[in-house]
C-alpha cells in the first residue's frame, strides 16, 4: 500500500509535464481549432531564446529578464505572426487543413530557429528555479519540479475561469465556431483570434521554458516527443475540458510510474507496453472514450458565402489540349530516360532512383488522401512494414526479392486494413491522431523486435532479376522503377476511375447520402486503406532493394512520415503527377540549392526544410496543391490563348473558375 | 473492376514467377579483399618523397585527394563537423613534412549526411569528388557502408556502428569489429578492483540498448565479481521521470550503476540519483566528452569513463597525442576531444596505408597493407589493433583506460606513468590485470 501510494505521489510531476503540453493544444484547439501539432516546436523557439539570453555560453542574462524576453515577449509575437500572417486566413477552413499546416510549421519552425540561432548543442538548459531538493515524506523533488506542478495548475485554474466566467472566454470559442456570426454579434473576431494565438503562444513559450531543464539539452526532437506523448491526455479531456486534461496527463503519469513500480522490468509486456503506454491510451481513448467516438464538427452556419473551390484541370481541358498535354508528358519522360540513362553520374541516379520511388510511395496518399478525404500519419510504417518483410522473405525464405515485395505489399495492406478499422468511426484529426499513435506504436514496440526489423543490422536485399534480366547496375535499376511507377501510377488511376474511387467521391461529398445509396463506408474506407498501405508498402521493398537493406531510420521513421504528408498536401493529394513531383522534390530540390553559391550544404539542407515546411502554407489558399494549382493556371492561359487565336464563335469558352460538381469532376481523369 | 484485378493479379503472377535475385556481389570489395593483391612492404624514408605518376582515381600530380562525411546536422547538436578538423590537423602535420610520394594529402570535401543521407554522400564523394579514400566517416547512421565496401575505397571513420564490421577496405579508428553484447571483463574487473557488490543496469526499451544489455549481463555472468541486484531494460526512450526506477535501485542497495542509454537518460538517471541522495557511481561507456563534463561534472562526479585511447589527461602523453596536441591546437576551429582524435586517428591509419602501400599506391595496395599491420597504435593513442583479424573479430586482450570524473575533470586512473592502458585476457578466471605501455 505503501508502493502504491509512493508511486501515485511520484507521478504527480510526470503527469503535470503531460498536463501542461496538453492544456496547451487543448487550449490551442478551442481558441482557434487547430490540433497545433507545432505546438512543441513553439516551445522549442521560446526555450532556445532562454537559453541564449539565459547561459554564460551566450549573453548570461539574469533570469527575470531571460524569462521575459522569451515567454513574455518573444512567444506572443510569434502567435502573433502565426496569427496575421496564416491563421487568419485559415479560420473557416476545415481542421484537417489546419491539422496539415500546422505539420508544415512543425518542419519549418526549428529549421528557422537553428538558422538564427545556431544549430550547436545548447547542454544542461536552465530552469526556472533551483535544483535544490526538499523532502517530502519519502518523494523527494526540487525546486523546477515544484515550479512545473504548481504553474501548471495555475495555468488549469486560470483558463477555467477564463473561458467558464468571461465574457473574452466565450467570445474566444464564438470566433472559433463561426467569425462572421461572431461579428455580427459586435464582436472583432480579428482581435479575438489574435489574441487566442498570443495566449497560446504565451503558454508554448512557458512549458518551453519550463520543461525544457528536463533534457540534457534544448531539442526540438524532445519538445514533440513530449508532446505526442500528451495527446493521450488531451484527447482525455476531449479536446475541450481543461480540468479534465488535467486529470488524463496526471492519471497518465500515475499509470506511468505505476507500470514503472509493478510490471516486471525485463518481460516483453514492460518493453512493450511501458515505452508506448501514451500512444496505445491515446489509441484506445480515440476508439472508445465517449464524446471522441463521434465527433462534433462546429460547422459555421455562414460557410457557404465562402467562394466555392476552383475547377479541376480536367474540368476545363480540352481533349485537344489534353492529347497534347500526354503526349508532352511522354515527351519528357523519354528526354529525362535519355538524359538518366546516358549522362548523369552515380550520385545524382541514386538522387533520382529515391526520387522516383518515393514518387511511387507518395502515390499511397493520392489514394488514401485525395480519393477518400482521410488523413494518414503512418504511411511511413506501411511503407516500413513492407521493407521489413521484403528483407526477411528474402533472406529467411530465400524468395524472389520481386515477389518478396508483392507479399511485403501484401502484409502491409493486412495492417492497413486492420488501421482502418478506427476509420470507421472517427474522421479528421481523430482519425490522424489514431494514425499517429500507430505510427509511434510501430517505432516503439514493433519495429524494435528482431523477428520485424532483424535485428540492428537487416539482412541485405538484392536486386531482382526477372526473366534473366539483371538489375544490378543503378541505370537498369532506374529503368525498373520508372516501369514499376507508371504500374502503380495507372493502377491509381483505374481505381479512381473506378467503382472505388466513385464511392470514396461519394462518402467525402456525404457518407449519409452515400449510404443511402447502398454504398457501404466501412468496406470502401477499409479498402482504401488496405490499397494505400499496399502501395506504400511495395515502395518500401523496392527502397530496400535500392539501398541493399533496410534502413528504418534514414527512411521511415514517423517523424520523416510527417514531412511526407506536408510535401505530398502542399503538392497535391488529389494528383498522381503532384505525388511523383513531390518524391523527386523531395531529394531533388536540396540538391539543386546546394548548387546555389555561398551556400553551404548544411546552410542548403536546412532552408530546403524550411521551404518544405512553409510551402504547407500555401495549402490555406490552394488546398487543391501547388502543382494542381500551377498545372490549372498553366491550362487557363494556354485555353484563353486559344481561344483568342482562332477568334471563332464555335471556339469553346474559356472556362472560368466556376466550381464543378465534386461527383462528375473527381472521377474524370487524371490531371 | 473485378475482372480488372484478376487480369492484373494474373499479370504479377506471370511476372513475378519469372523472378530471381541479381547476384552482384554487394557487398564485396571490387578491388582485391584482405591477402589478396601483390604484397606489400614499408616505404622507406627516400621513398616517401619519391613521385611516381598516377592513374588512380582521386591522386592527381599533386595532391592525393580525400573526402570526409559526418552527421554535422544532427539531432543532438553534437559537433561531428570536429571529425574533418582532426583529420585536417593531421594532414597538416604531413603537409609540413612535405607530404607523401610528392603530393599533398588534401581533404577536398566533408559533406553532412544530416543523419539519413549517408549513402547518397558516400556515393557523392566516390563519383563527385572523386576521392582517392573516404576519411573520415563521423556518421550516426553509416548506410553507406554497403556503397564503400562494394567500390573497394579505403574508408577510414569513427566506429560505432555494427556496419563497419567485415568488410575489409572499412576501417573503424580503433578496428572495425564490434560486439556490443559479447562478454566484456572490464565492468566486472572495475566491479572487483572498487569492491562493488551490487550493480544497477539500466537501458532503453530499445534494440540497440537492449544488446549493450545483453553485454553487460554476459560479463556478470562469466565474471561474478558483483551481482546485477536491480536490471530495469524497459526505459521508454526520451524518459523524463526515473523516479520509481532511482527508487528501487536505492531499494536494491546498488552501489554501481551501468547504463546503456544516450547523454539524457544519464544525466535524468544523475538528476534523480542526486535528488533522492543515491551516491553510486555512474560506469559511462561514452562519456569521454569535454561538453558533457563542462555542463554535467557536478552530476556525475566520482563516475567511472571508459575510454579506448589513451587519455589526455595523462601524466607523460606519448608522442601520437603529443603531435595531435600540437597540430591540433593549430587548426582553426578544431577543439581537443575524442570527435577530432577519431578524425585524426582515421587520417594517421590512411597514411600509414600509404606509407605501406609505397610509392606506386594503390586503393588496393593501400587497404593490404594496413591488413598486414599487426600492431596499429598510432605511435601510443591506443594499444595496439591487429589489423589481421581485426575486421571481424574483437579478439585477443582486451585492453582499456579508465578515468574518473573528479572536481568535473577527467582523472586517469589505474594506469602508470607511460602505461596509461590495463589488458585483460578474456580467459583469465581472476581477471588480472596487465599494464600496457604506450609506444
Amino acid at each position: 500500500m505503501t508502493d502504491l501510494l509512493t508511486y501515485l505521489i511520484r507521478g504527480i510531476p510526470i503527469g503535470c509535464v503531460f498536463a501542461l503540453m496538453a492544456v496547451g493544444i487543448v487550449l490551442t484547439y478551442k481558441t482557434s481549432g487547430v490540433l497545433n501539432l507545432a505546438f512543441g516546436a513553439q516551445a522549442y523557439v521560446s526555450a532556445a531564446v532562454f537559453y541564449v539570453l539565459r547561459s554564460d555560453d551566450y549573453l548570461g542574462w539574469p533570469m527575470l529578464p531571460s524569462f521575459l524576453v522569451a515567454v513574455a515577449l518573444v512567444a506572443p509575437a510569434l502567435g502573433w505572426v502565426l496569427d496575421r500572417g496564416l491563421y487568419r486566413h485559415l479560420r473557416t477552413a476545415p481542421p484537417v487543413a489546419k491539422l496539415v499546416t500546422s505539420l508544415g510549421l512543425l518542419v519549418a519552425i526549428p529549421s528557422v530557429v537553428k538558422l538564427l540561432l545556431g544549430s550547436g548543442a545548447k547542454l544542461r538548459p536552465p530552469g526556472l528555479a533551483s535544483e535544490s531538493v526538499r523532502s517530502l515524506g519519502q518523494i523527494t523533488v526540487d525546486d523546477n519540479q515544484l515550479v512545473t506542478v504548481l504553474v501548471t495548475l495555475l495555468v488549469v485554474v486560470a483558463l477555467t475561469v477564463l473561458f467558464r466566467s468571461t465574457a473574452l472566454g466565450l467570445q474566444m470559442r464564438a470566433v472559433v465556431e463561426s467569425p462572421r456570426m461572431t461579428e455580427l454579434a459586435g464582436v472583432n473576431a480579428d482581435r479575438i483570434g489574435t489574441f487566442s494565438w498570443m495566449l497560446s503562444s504565451f503558454l508554448a513559450g512557458l512549458a518551453g521554458v519550463l520543461l525544457a531543464p528536463l533534457f540534457a539539452q534544448v531539442s526540438e526532437v524532445n519538445f514533440f516527443v513530449l508532446l505526442v506523448a500528451a495527446l493521450a491526455a488531451a484527447a482525455f479531456g476531449r479536446l475541450s475540458s481543461i480540468p479534465l486534461t488535467l486529470a488524463g496527463g496526471l492519471a497518465l503519469g500515475m499509470l506511468n510510474q505505476l507500470l514503472a513500480g509493478y510490471l516486471p522490468t525485463d518481460n516483453v509486456l514492460a518493453t512493450g507496453l511501458r515505452p508506448s503506454l501514451p500512444f496505445v491510451a491515446l489509441f484506445l481513448l480515440l476508439l472508445f472514450w465517449p464524446g471522441l467516438r463521434q465527433p462534433r464538427h462546429a460547422a459555421d452556419p455562414l460557410a457557404g458565402v465562402d467562394p466555392p473551390p476552383p475547377s479541376p484541370v480536367s474540368a476545363i481541358r480540352t481533349h485537344s489540349l489534353t492529347v497534347a498535354t500526354r503526349i508532352f508528358a511522354v515527351a519528357v519522360v523519354a528526354v529525362f530516360t535519355v538524359v538518366a540513362m546516358t549522362g548523369l553520374d552515380d550520385f545524382w541516379l541514386g538522387i533520382f532512383i529515391k526520387g522516383v520511388i518515393f514518387g511511387l510511395i507518395f502515390l499511397s496518399f493520392t489514394v488514401l488522401t485525395g480519393l477518400g478525404g482521410q488523413i494518414s500519419l503512418c504511411q511511413a510504417a506501411f511503407a516500413a512494414t513492407g521493407a521489413f518483410a521484403t528483407g526477411q522473405l528474402v533472406s529467411r525464405a530465400g524468395m524472389s526479392v520481386l515477389v518478396a515485395m508483392v507479399v511485403g505489399a501484401a502484409v502491409a495492406a493486412a495492417i492497413g486494413a486492420v488501421v482502418a478499422l478506427p476509420a470507421l468511426r472517427l474522421g479528421g484529426i481523430y482519425l490522424a491522431l489514431a494514425t499517429l499513435a500507430f505510427a509511434v506504436m510501430f517505432e516503439n514496440v514493433l519495429k524494435p523486435q528482431e523477428w520485424v526489423s532483424g535485428g540492428t543490422r537487416p539482412p541485405k536485399v538484392p536486386r531482382p532479376l526477372i526473366a534473366g534480366i539483371s538489375f544490378t547496375s543503378d541505370r537498369a535499376f532506374l529503368l525498373l522503377c520508372m516501369v514499376l511507377l507508371a504500374v502503380v501510377a495507372v493502377i491509381v488511376v483505374l481505381v479512381k476511375r473506378g467503382t472505388t474511387g466513385r464511392f470514396l467521391d461519394a462518402l467525402r461529398g456525404s457518407e449519409t447520402a452515400a449510404q443511402s445509396l447502398g454504398i457501404s463506408p466501412a468496406r470502401t474506407k477499409v479498402i482504401a486503406f488496405a490499397l494505400s498501405a499496399a502501395i506504400a508498402g511495395f515502395g518500401g521493398g523496392l527502397l530496400a532493394s535500392f539501398e541493399g537493406r533496410v534502413s528504418y531510420d534514414a527512411n521511415f521513421s514517423y517523424v520523416l512520415g510527417l514531412v511526407w504528408v506536408v510535401l505530398v498536401v502542399t503538392m497535391g493529394a488529389r494528383s498522381v503527377q503532384a505525388a511523383i513531383t513531390a518524391g523527386i522534390s523531395l531529394f531533388l530540390f536540396p540538391r539543386i540549392l546546394e548548387l546555389v553559391p555561398f551556400l553551404s550544404q548544411t546552410a542548403a539542407q536546412s532552408i530546403a526544410f524550411v521551404l518544405f515546411g512553409l510551402g504547407a502554407l500555401t495549402y490555406a489558399k490552394h488546398p487543391e496543391g501547388i502543382v494542381e494549382f500551377q498545372t490549372r493556371r498553366s491550362v487557363q492561359r494556354i485555353v484563353d490563348l486559344l481561344a483568342r487565336g482562332s477568334n471563332r464563335g464555335d471556339a469553346q469558352p474559356a472556362a472560368t473558375d466556376a466550381p464543378a460538381p465534386v461527383l462528375a469532376t473527381s472521377g474524370g481523369p487524371d490531371t | 473492376m473485378g475482372k480488372r484485378w484478376v487480369v492484373l493479379v494474373a499479370a504479377l503472377v506471370v511476372v513475378t514467377a519469372a523472378c530471381g535475385n541479381a547476384t552482384d556481389g554487394n557487398g564485396e570489395a571490387k578491388g582485391s579483399s584482405s591477402g589478396a593483391g601483390g604484397p606489400t612492404g614499408t616505404a622507406s624514408a627516400a621513398d616517401l618523397q619519391k613521385k611516381v605518376p598516377s592513374t588512380e582515381v582521386g591522386v592527381t600530380d599533386d595532391a592525393i585527394r580525400i573526402g570526409g562525411v559526418a552527421s554535422k546536422t544532427n539531432a543532438l547538436g553534437a559537433p561531428y563537423d570536429q571529425a574533418a578538423l582532426g583529420a585536417q590537423a593531421f594532414f597538416d602535420m604531413v603537409n609540413s613534412q612535405g607530404g607523401i610520394y610528392g603530393r599533398k594529402l588534401e581533404l577536398v570535401a566533408n559533406r553532412d549526411d544530416q543523419m539519413v543521407n549517408n549513402q547518397a554522400e558516400v556515393q557523392g564523394l566516390i563519383s563527385q569528388d572523386k576521392v582517392f579514400a573516404i576519411a573520415p566517416v563521423m556518421s550516426l547512421l553509416f548506410t553507406g557502408a554497403d556503397t564503400a565496401a562494394t567500390e573497394g575505397i579505403p574508408t577510414f571513420g569513427w566506429n560505432i556502428n555494427q556496419q563497419w564490421t567485415g568488410p575489409p577496405n572499412l576501417f573503424g579508428e580503433k578496428g572495425s569489429a564490434l560486439c556490443i553484447d559479447c562478454a566484456h571483463p572490464v565492468q566486472p574487473w572495475l566491479s572487483q578492483k572498487n569492491g562493488f557488490k551490487k550493480i544497477a543496469l539500466l537501458t532503453y526499451a530499445v534494440d540497440q540498448s537492449k544488446i549493450c544489455a545483453k553485454g553487460v549481463t554476459e560479463s556478470f555472468k562469466k565474471w561474478p565479481t558483483a551481482e546485477i541486484a536491480y536490471e530495469d531494460t524497459s526505459i521508454p526512450f526520451g524518459a523524463t521521470d526515473l523516479s520509481v526506477t532511482v527508487q528501487k535501485m536505492k531499494d536494491a542497495g546498488v552501489d554501481l550503476v551501468v547504463t546503456c542509454m544516450d547523454t539524457n537518460g544519464v544525466t535524468t538517471l544523475a538528476k534523480e540519483m542526486k535528488r533522492q541522495g543515491v551516491n553510486a557511481p555512474q560506469y559511462l561507456q561514452n562519456g569521454y566528452d569535454y561538453d558533457l563534463l563542462s555542463k554535467f561534472g557536478d552530476l556525475f562526479e566520482g563516475s567511472f569513463v571508459l575510454t579506448g585511447f589513451t587519455p589526455m589527461e595523462v601524466s607523460q602523453p606519448p608522442k601520437g597525442l603529443q603531435d595531435y596536441f600540437t597540430w591540433i591546437d593549430k587548426t582553426p576551429g578544431a577543439k581537443r576531444g575524442e570527435l577530432s582524435l577519431a578524425g585524426w586517428l582515421s587520417a594517421a591509419l590512411l597514411y600509414r596505408g600509404l606509407v605501406g602501400a609505397g610509392p606506386e599506391f594503390t586503393r588496393d595496395k593501400v587497404v593490404n597493407a594496413i591488413n598486414q599491420i599487426t600492431d596499429w597504435d598510432a605511435d601510443g593513442i591506443i594499444t595496439g589493433v591487429d589489423w589481421t583479424r581485426a575486421h571481424t573479430s574483437e579478439g585477443g586482450d582486451y585492453c582499456f583506460a579508465i578515468t574518473k570524473i573528479e572536481g568535473s575533470k577527467f582523472v586517469p586512473q589505474y594506469g602508470e606513468p607511460g602505461k596509461p592502458f590495463l589488458c585483460l585476457s578474456p580467459t583469465d578466471p581472476n581477471l588480472n590485470p596487465n599494464p600496457t605501455p604506450q609506444a
